[in-house]
């Protein structure tokens, strides 16, 4: 296929052989004009720091002082010296493997319940949208301790049957899945873009699997998980992407230091330490860096396999 | 809101068996729905409470009740600040909008061209697009500042606004790709062999069919600029220019004397218009479909 | 400034070069304008604001105050003057005045004092507190020192009275003996669990006659001595004086509203004198302030009169001689002293305190009289710390004293970890 370039339906019907460059012109204008406000977005203003930043990484920069070339110090150190940086990535991968599909589950069964024509729906969709909506305010560090403290609500709840909790909160044990709920109870943003998917499904598709007597649920299976397999696929990447870089709740809930035990030491966690907090910009930046690798290579693999379960129209 | 599709096809044999099986798992999916509720509501019970609360009693009571009712903390929230709070949501108010208008037009022309348009160099720039995604900000923010600095916006909404009529948060470029790709290509080779040109295609056929996503896009980002706190942090330092989450967070200070009840008013406050954006658009995302009556 | 031309073309590419010098930068007429940053909250703003309005009015000059919380000023700062857009007036804090300083993104005021900065009346230590390599680089607004928040209300109930100034950390088992029986309060012990606590080492360590650091920034203390520290309070865990490891794990980052004092898992705790006001306005129950404990009867000598805080001058600044005057209104005139009160700690400059002192409220009084009446408690103010001290202080020793409270590790061990990671990360600060 090739795209017609903008006014090109105006053009003389009668045309000399095309030189290439017209050729060229015809068919890539299109594609290019449409992306003009990103090519410059991403020129003038986003390409610029993440080049300096990639340059820093190979620097001592600490802030205030005008950087120095040290090569490849920061990484090897990363590699070679670094007991917090195993640490963090520790962490990460597990949150990163547990709170993403968790989320990702109960944020398509939501939805699917969502869709049907029940009562009361738009209310429930608000409802669950809530906890998404606070965001990362400083007063869910309150809340989340009123909770998962010794004495906090779950405990009271689990006394009920007789169990005595522990501090989940602030146990080194623990600490790391009372974030990983937090991340799973604002499972609003990926529930709406399921929504969102699920109305784009075609109802003839439907109406036509009907009148051929399919059970709901072969129709399930065989039309609505195809078809949503696009968006399956996006927030799966979102949100791993967004886990892999998930620096807010920890802050605020850890006290900004991945306490208790580096328990919570998210890696953005730890970079925003050694940039801020220890004057190590040049040293963050490396590790900025090695998180975009692994995050790409994560991204790229997901990519070549989207091509043998996602399923775009043709 | 009947607009279902389930429901709308598949009850062809109503069999009273099949009605009561119907029956129950309504009443089942209510019960879940409802307890859902409770987990979900919790936090903002308990924030509503805190507000109303003598601010000694914020960190040790467990219970939701307050012992007392008291509107001080609205009062001193609203007022106590140097600049009212209602600059703040004026404010925000003003970033969110733009936001929602730059994010619509920027992202959903980027994502065309991703989506239906070929052209050379597609899948480099599709990946590099998605590479701004995953580059922590924190190492940005200083190159960054100095460029927005350099231009004379710091100080302005102008750093915070400008992004966003760039197309320059790859999330929604991508989602909205994701979507286009989802729509039947025949409908633009049929609207292409008519003549029509790229921007017709973009504009009379993909768009009015992709509202569930622009609604999706229009919501995230009115919540996401809203709540965002780092990027005012960075750049606003003149009160008059704050936005709510940065009001928000002058209440408290931990190494000092804090209006905790103030934090905890305002926010309840500030939650009120985000909640009513998302209660009038989710309605226009559950209709989107309806309305277009997409045929293929 | 801190990047070059050079790169920073190279980082806006021409085109928004172009534009920046067609825009103009923010152009700044010497001192109609001042920009002074700080943390707080809402008190020290409205506080802060009242003298910055009254400064207008005296001077002409507009001040353009912009604060945040804690947490939050740091990166706002440091992006500021990485950015090339320093405020003229910076609060400065104790831990990071070395960073700066020794990096120029601060000012030495030397020149300025006798003329723009009358100083003849302030306290000589908080003067020495300021100074980094032999300059003054910071105004201290306020002298506090190390104090031990008391639960008034929780000792009574209990029929305990309250620890005097000779208190040794020897008396406390049998303090929390007395206090566990008698306490009506559900999960409620006596002490915190301070091991985690910087200053709390600090006084342990000047009390032996040792310090944290040396002047020239090597560790002034020994392994034996991180060792006893933390078998100190392994021992006293053991005793069940202090509150849980778990419990004192919910004090993440020694914020007001998260310390055992407030979240009523203990009837006391450390922190400074300075923050009793902030601590009584998130408490119900009244609170007094008094000394750490003695490690032995008759030791003294490990408080000091630490500056709470400063006031520096930007490096890049272009009116500094008009950030010192303001410095000068703000610490040395009784109508700016008269309203920010003790809320910064205790005025230095004496004329300022003389003036301010008969119209405190009683906590302010409470924290004032404690500051001046530390006795054989005070000590000599140590050397400013190191580079990388932050980095000690917070992840390093609360991660070490939070391994031996969970029982991850020995007080032996982590005495030994804590003095041989201590010492690489001051190496690794001076190699860099």
């Amino acid at each position: 296929m090739t795209a017609h370039s903008i006014g090109a339906t105006n053009a003389p019907v009668v045309r000399a052989v095309p030189s290439v460059w017209r050729r060229l012109w015809d068919a890539n204008a299109g594609g290019y004009l449409f992306l003009l406000p990103w090519f410059i977005g991403f020129l003038g203003l986003t390409i610029g720091p993440m080049i300096s930043s990639l340059y820093l990484s190979f620097t001592n920069f600490d802030l205030l002082t005008p950087a120095r070339w040290v090569g490849l110090d920061n990484y090897t150190r990363i590699f070679t010296a670094d007991p917090k940086f195993a640490q963090s990535m520790r962490v990460t991968l597990f949150f990163v493997l547990f709170s993403v599909p968790l989320k990702l589950a109960f944020a398509l069964c939501i939805a699917l319940l969502l869709n049907r024509g029940m009562r009361g729906l738009p209310v429930y969709r608000a409802i669950f949208y809530l906890p998404s909506l606070l965001g990362a305010s400083v007063a869910i560090a309150v809340l989340w301790r009123q909770l998962f403290a010794g004495d906090g609500v779950v405990n009271d709840l689990l006394a009920v049957f007789g169990i005595e909790g522990p501090s989940w909160i602030s146990n080194p044990r623990y600490s790391l899945w009372t974030l990983i709920i937090l991340a799973i109870w604002q499972f609003g943003s990926p529930m709406i873009i399921f929504l969102a998917g699920l109305r784009q499904i075609p109802q003839d598709m439907y109406e036509a699997a009907s009148l051929d007597g399919a059970s709901k649920w072969r129709m399930f299976w065989k039309i609505t998980l195809p078809l949503l397999t696009p968006v399956v696929f996006f927030n799966a990447i979102i949100q791993t992407i967004e886990g892999f870089k998930s620096f807010t709740p920890a802050f605020i809930i850890s006290g900004g230091n991945g306490s208790p035990i580096n328990s919570t030491l998210f890696y953005t966690l730890y970079l925003y330490q050694e940039a801020f907090a220890f004057f190590r910009m040049g040293y963050a930046s490396a590790l900025a860096w090695i998180l975009l690798a692994i995050v790409a290579v994560f991204t790229a693999f997901s990519f070549l396999t989207s091509r043998y379960w996602v399923h775009y129209e043709q | 809101m009947s607009s279902d599709v389930h429901t709308l096809t598949v009850v062809t044999s109503s069999s009273p068996a099949a009605r009561l099986r119907k029956r129950l798992f309504s009443v089942f999916a209510h019960v879940v729905l409802v307890g859902a509720s409770i987990v979900m509501l919790y936090p903002l019970l308990w924030m509503l409470s805190a507000s109303f609360r003598p601010e000694n009693e914020i960190f040790t009571s467990s219970s939701i009740w307050p012992s007392s009712i008291s509107w001080d903390a609205y009062v001193s929230g609203w007022n106590g600040l140097k600049v009212h709070f209602s600059t703040f949501f004026l404010n925000s108010f003003i970033i969110s909008g733009l936001s929602i208008v730059g994010n619509l037009i920027t992202c959903s022309l980027a994502a065309f061209a991703f989506a239906r348009l070929e052209f050379w160099g597609r899948p480099f720039w599709f990946a590099m697009m998605l590479g701004t995604l995953m580059l922590p900000y924190q190492v940005t923010l200083i190159p960054q500042y100095v460029l927005f600095h350099q231009l004379g916006w710091i100080n302005t909404f102008l750093p915070l606004v400008v992004p966003k009529f760039l197309a320059a948060d790859a999330f929604f470029i991508f989602l909205m790709v994701q979507f286009f790709r989802g729509l039947p290509k025949e409908l633009d080779e049929a609207a292409m062999m008519d003549g029509c040109s790229p921007w017709r295609i973009y504009w009379k056929v993909l768009l009015p069919l992709s509202m569930p996503v622009l609604v999706t896009a229009a919501i995230f980002t009115f919540i996401w600029t809203w709540d965002d706190f780092f990027g005012p942090l960075i750049y606003l330092s003149d009160m008059r220019t704050y936005t709510v989450q940065l009001g928000l967070r002058t209440f408290v200070d931990s190494t000092a004397e804090s209006n905790w009840g103030g934090l905890f008013a305002m926010s309840i406050l500030t939650l009120v218009p985000v909640f009513l954006f998302f209660l009038f658009f989710q309605r226009l995302l559950i209709e989107g479909i309806a309305t277009t009556g997409m045929k293929r | 400034m801190t990047f070059s031309i050079g790169r920073r073309e190279f980082l806006m590419g021409s085109t928004a070069l172009a534009a920046a010098a067609a825009l103009g930068g923010p152009a700044r007429a010497a001192a109609e304008r001042m920009r002074l940053i700080f943390w707080g909250g809402q008190a020290r703003a409205d506080r802060t604001y009242g003298v910055t309005d009254l400064y207008t009015k005296a001077s002409g000059t507009a001040i353009e105050g912009d604060f945040a919380a804690f947490g939050d000023y740091w990166p706002k700062l440091a992006t500021q003057v990485a950015g090339g857009n320093s405020p003229d007036v910076i609060q400065m804090d104790y831990r990071y005045i070395v960073e700066y300083a020794t990096r120029g993104s601060i000012a030495p005021l030397d020149e300025f004092v006798g003329n723009a900065l009358d100083l003849s009346d302030f306290d000589a230590d908080q003067l020495e507190g300021g100074k980094v390599d032999g300059k003054l680089y910071g105004i201290s607004l306020g002298a506090n020192s190390a104090a031990n928040l008391l639960n008034v209300a929780a000792f009574e109930e209990a029929g305990v009275e309250l620890p005097t100034r000779d208190f040794s950390y020897a008396d406390l088992p049998a303090l929390a003996e007395k206090f566990n029986s008698g306490n009506k309060r559900a999960g409620m012990k006596v002490w915190s669990d301070n091991s985690f606590l910087e200053p709390a080492l600090e006084n342990f360590l000047r009390q032996r006659g040792k310090a944290l650091y040396t002047a020239d920034g090597q560790l002034a203390f020994d392994v034996e001595d991180a060792v006893a520290w933390f078998q100190l309070w392994a021992d006293l865990r053991a005793a069940g004086v202090t509150v849980s490891p778990e419990d004192q794990a919910l004090d993440a980052n020694d914020a007001i509203e998260t310390t055992m004092i407030t979240l009523g898992k203990a009837a006391s705790t450390y922190a400074h004198s300075n923050q009793l006001v902030g601590f009584q306005a998130a408490n119900k129950d009244p609170l007094t302030l008094i000394n750490y404990p003695r490690i032995a009867a008759g030791t003294g000598g490990g408080h000091y009169r630490k500056p709470s805080m400063f006031f520096s001058v930007g490096g890049s600044s272009t009116i500094k001689e008009d950030a010192a005057k303001f410095i000068n209104f703000f610490i040395g005139t009784a109508e700016a002293g008269a309203i920010l009160g003790v809320e910064r700690g205790i005025p230095c400059d004496a004329s300022t305190r003389a003036a301010i002192a008969p119209g405190l409220d009683a906590q302010s009084q409470a924290a004032l009289s404690y500051v001046s009446n530390l006795g054989d408690l005070l000590g000599a103010l140590p050397p400013p710390p190191p580079q990388a001290a932050g980095e000690i202080s917070n992840p390093l020793l609360r991660t070490k004293a939070q391994e031996v409270g969970f029982g991850q590790l020995t007080p032996e061990q982590g005495g030994e970890q804590f003095h041989a990671e201590a010492a690489a990360i001051l190496a690794r600060a001076k190699q860099s």
